[in-house]
């Protein structure tokens, strides 16, 4: 019998009341007040950034430590056997309280990857990772991305060479957010080029420890280094460490990617939030003197419209999964929106605080919207670029028909591939 | 308001309210058929009308039960707006089942509503309401168009621009000023000194009629001066209907465009495949969604829904959304269709012209964004 969901809340509470303490959300939105920033990217020293995470892995300490670790999960692997109904409520009870942010653990580990070891891991693995990761203990990171595998996942290039029972794995992926703080890695690699893309391909759990890991940092346009390259070389992962078949990744990344569209239109407490407020963006209009502007008021007017629609929308899409359903296409549809909008308030308010946007003057809620302003490109392109997502809709939802080609038949081999024109 | 408490539709019961309207829309109303009733004398099927009205309820369901009405609210009311937009439906639905009820029922005057509601829900009364002059604009104060007092009843002069199926309705709700300020009047269609002209328009779907008034016989609605509240309410409750209504049209916009870009082949491949029109496609999806969204919000907001959020801040949201997915989806639906959409015989254009009628029937994008901003207190 599952756990009635209103006993579940109480339980939540409770435990929340005794460990936490509720989050002032007064000021929020409130104009010329917090903290000068509009980013969706943080650019933290190390040492604050080592104590964020340090922070991140004691909450999960604690959750775990009182069956708040793993909602969902299995009771053999740490799990508290629960349904995604009380995993959302318990995230939306959370969210009411002043926690330490647990994204570095969550968003890749805990949220995709840990289901991607129950669902592919051998047993021995199970037990050896998935309590680790759902107590804090052990990161993961997503090594799928590489700089000729964007969009086109299945182009991965890394390979995977078998020496009985170890692979020696030769090759470079990008974009990897939180390698710096991981124990494991989930590496998408090449093992027989002879196939056709999809066909070729193995995942592996890849200690981020071994010999032959070398993850650097790579700097973003704007100006921090959130994400990473990491240069395998030589890397000796033990056959036991294989997720699924040989041959059969493909399947094993797609249970990955199929757990990361829920979250990456989630929204988090932050500068981002703050900026898509009304009451935010009209202190805005006002202090930069365009309250009586009409061209000004005609272009705030529609953006307000388009992002209290897409908050509406949010909100009916968490009703619908309060009563128990799964999200539709509208997590895709949010996360096109949520980049356009953050996009067109980026513009919007940099235009209507004109020249002091050029440089820093020291004065509050001017030179800072930069930091959303050069966030805004990621927003089109992290977790599914915009073309890709239009696809998804347009072939997934509407059922138009896919663009004809022949890349999914061809041996990897023999395709044409970035830098090494045929 | 004196409206009663309104009872809701369960899940099951909006969804066959929903194929109930669909099902008689698309055997009575399919395009041809849409085609042909645009060419009679009244302009519309008005055996659908009264089908919509007798089998269905369509009229009565926003309507209180002791006026004649079924007593749900806008959600329900909502879904059959959505089906009549779907289907680019002719006729004064809107007209009086959106604007004139709610005119009628936001006066809070029993007398006016035991008169007229009960021939609305039942579809026997075409009534409509008569709002904007020489400005052009919906406004809500300072009209030209004045009353005096006559005996016991007041006389009507002026003239009333915009009228939505103004020629034909049974029952004009105007809006005049008096000494104590803007208010409500009632007058029907066999009064004295009543000139009414239908005009050729934009959106051959639905009519409008400039009317002009000399010392026209008319009874206040609700007490004098009272007029700029109730036509506050009528414009948020209204729009929120026409909400649901541009939504369905859109709804129906995307529906021919895929089926088109999956059966037309250029190139040797369905236009569907190319990504020039999948993706536009996929934008029309997407506009929909969020409009959809933002008129079931303002619906249940106005319902009075837990967890909903301020009505006005909804209704405005969803009028302003609503409008500026239907117009850009009907657009793209013609690009998407090349030059077949082109075409008078295509019913793509029936879905242009109403979209881009339906946007500046309240004002119009700087009126709709200002009122976005008002609402929300900016």
């Amino acid at each position: 019998m599952t756990e009635d969901i209103e006993d579940f809340v109480g339980r939540v509470r409770a435990f929340l009341d005794e460990h936490a303490s509720r989050r002032e959300t007064d000021a929020v939105g409130v104009w010329g007040q917090g903290k000068d920033h509009t980013g969706y990217f943080t650019d933290d020293p190390s040492d604050v950034e080592k104590a964020k995470v340090d922070a991140a892995r004691a909450w999960q300490r604690t959750r775990y430590e009182n069956g708040f670790g793993w909602i969902t999960g299995p009771a053999e692997f740490g799990g508290n056997g629960l349904t995604t109904t009380h995993d959302l409520m318990y995230d939306l009870i959370e969210s009411e309280y002043d926690v330490p942010d647990t994204g570095v653990l969550s968003l890749i580990g805990l949220g995709m990857i840990g289901p991607t070891i129950l669902a592919h891991a051998r047993e021995d693995i199970k037990q050896r990772y998935l309590p680790a990761m759902y107590s804090g203990e052990v990161i993961a990171c997503q090594l799928f991305s590489e700089p000729a595998a964007g969009s086109d996942l299945a182009g991965v290039q890394t390979k995977a060479v078998r020496d009985g029972d170890i692979w020696r794995v030769n090759g470079q992926k990008v974009w990897t957010s939180v390698a710096q703080h991981s124990q494991i890695g989930m590496a998408l690699c090449r093992t027989d080029p002879d196939q056709p893309k999809h066909k070729g391909i193995t995942a592996f759990l890849v200690d981020m420890s071994a010999p032959g890991v070398d993850v650097r940092p790579l700097r973003q346009m704007s100006g921090g280094a959130e994400f990473n390259e990491v240069f395998l070389t030589d890397v000796e992962v033990p056959d036991d460490h294989r997720l699924g078949e040989v041959d059969g990744g493909w399947a094993v990344g797609m249970t990955t990617l199929m757990n990361e569209r829920a979250s990456v239109s989630g929204e988090s407490d932050g500068p981002v939030t703050r900026a898509q407020k009304p009451e935010f963006l009209g202190g805005l209009l006002r202090a930069t003197g365009h309250q009586s502007d009409a061209a000004a008021r005609a272009k705030l007017g529609a953006l307000v419209a388009d992002l209290t629609a897409a908050k509406y929308m949010g909100t009916q899409s968490l009703r619908r999964m309060k009563a128990g359903s799964q999200p539709g296409p509208e997590a895709s549809v949010g996360k096109l929106r949520w980049a356009q909008n953050l996009t067109r308030i980026a513009h919007l308010a940099t235009d209507l605080v004109g020249p002091k946007a050029m440089a820093d003057t020291g004065e509050w809620g001017t030179y800072s919207w930069n930091e959303l302003l050069l966030s805004s490109p990621a927003f089109r392109i992290l977790g599914g670029t915009e073309e890709i997502m239009k696809n998804i809709l347009g072939e997934r939802v509407l059922g138009l028909p896919k663009e004809p080609s022949s890349d999914s038949r061809t041996p990897f081999n023999e395709l044409r591939r970035s830098g090494n024109p045929s | 308001m004196s409206t009663p408490a309104i009872s809701h539709a369960g899940a099951h019961e909006l969804d066959d309210l929903r194929s109930s309207v669909r099902a008689l829309l698309a055997t009575a109303s399919d395009h041809e058929a849409v085609r042909a009733a645009l060419d009679t004398e009244a302009g519309y099927d008005t055996a659908l009308w009264n089908r919509l009205a007798q089998e269905l309820g369509v009229h009565a369901l926003a309507i209180p039960e002791q006026s004649g009405g079924v007593g749900f609210g806008l959600t329900e009311l909502g879904v059959a707006f959505g089906e009549l937009g779907r289907a680019v439906v002719p006729g004064p639905y809107f007209s009086s089942i959106a604007l004139a009820a709610n005119a009628l029922l936001a006066s809070g005057d029993v007398d006016a509503q035991d008169t007229h509601l009960p021939g609305i829900a039942s579809g026997e009364t075409v009534a409509t309401l008569a709002v904007i002059e020489d400005a052009g604009n919906w406004q809500t104060d300072g009209f030209s168009t004045s009353a005096s007092p006559n005996g016991s009843n007041w006389s009507l002069t002026g003239r009333k621009l915009l009228v939505t199926d103004g020629a034909d309705a049974d029952l004009l709700l105007v809006a005049a000023q008096t000494p104590a300020g803007p208010s409500l009047f009632a007058v029907t269609a066999d009064a004295a000194g009543l000139t009414r002209t239908a005009l050729i328009t934009l959106d051959i779907t639905r009519a409008v009629a400039t009317i002009e008034f000399d010392t026209t016989p008319a009874t206040l609605i609700g007490a004098e001066g009272s007029a700029s509240g109730i036509l506050d309410d009528v414009l948020v409750r209204a729009t929120t209907l026409l909400a649901g209504e541009q939504v369905g049209g859109a709804r129906a916009c995307l529906e021919l465009s895929v089926d088109y870009a999956r059966e037309r082949v250029q190139f040797g491949r369905a236009i569907g495949s190319f990504q020039a029109i999948k993706h536009k496609c996929a934008d029309m999806f997407a506009a929909i969604e969020v409009a959809d969204a933002a008129a079931r919000e303002a619906a249940r907001a106005l319902d009075g829904f837990e967890d909903s959020p301020e009505p006005a801040v909804a209704a405005a949201v969803a009028h302003a959304v609503c409008s500026d997915a239907f117009m850009f989806v009907a657009a793209e639906t013609i690009q998407v269709h090349g030059g077949i959409g082109f075409t008078w015989e295509h019913p793509a254009h029936l879905y242009f012209r109403r979209a881009k009628s339906s946007q500046l029937l309240f004002g119009g994008p700087a009126v709709y964004h200002e009122r976005v901003l008002t609402a929300h207190g900016i």
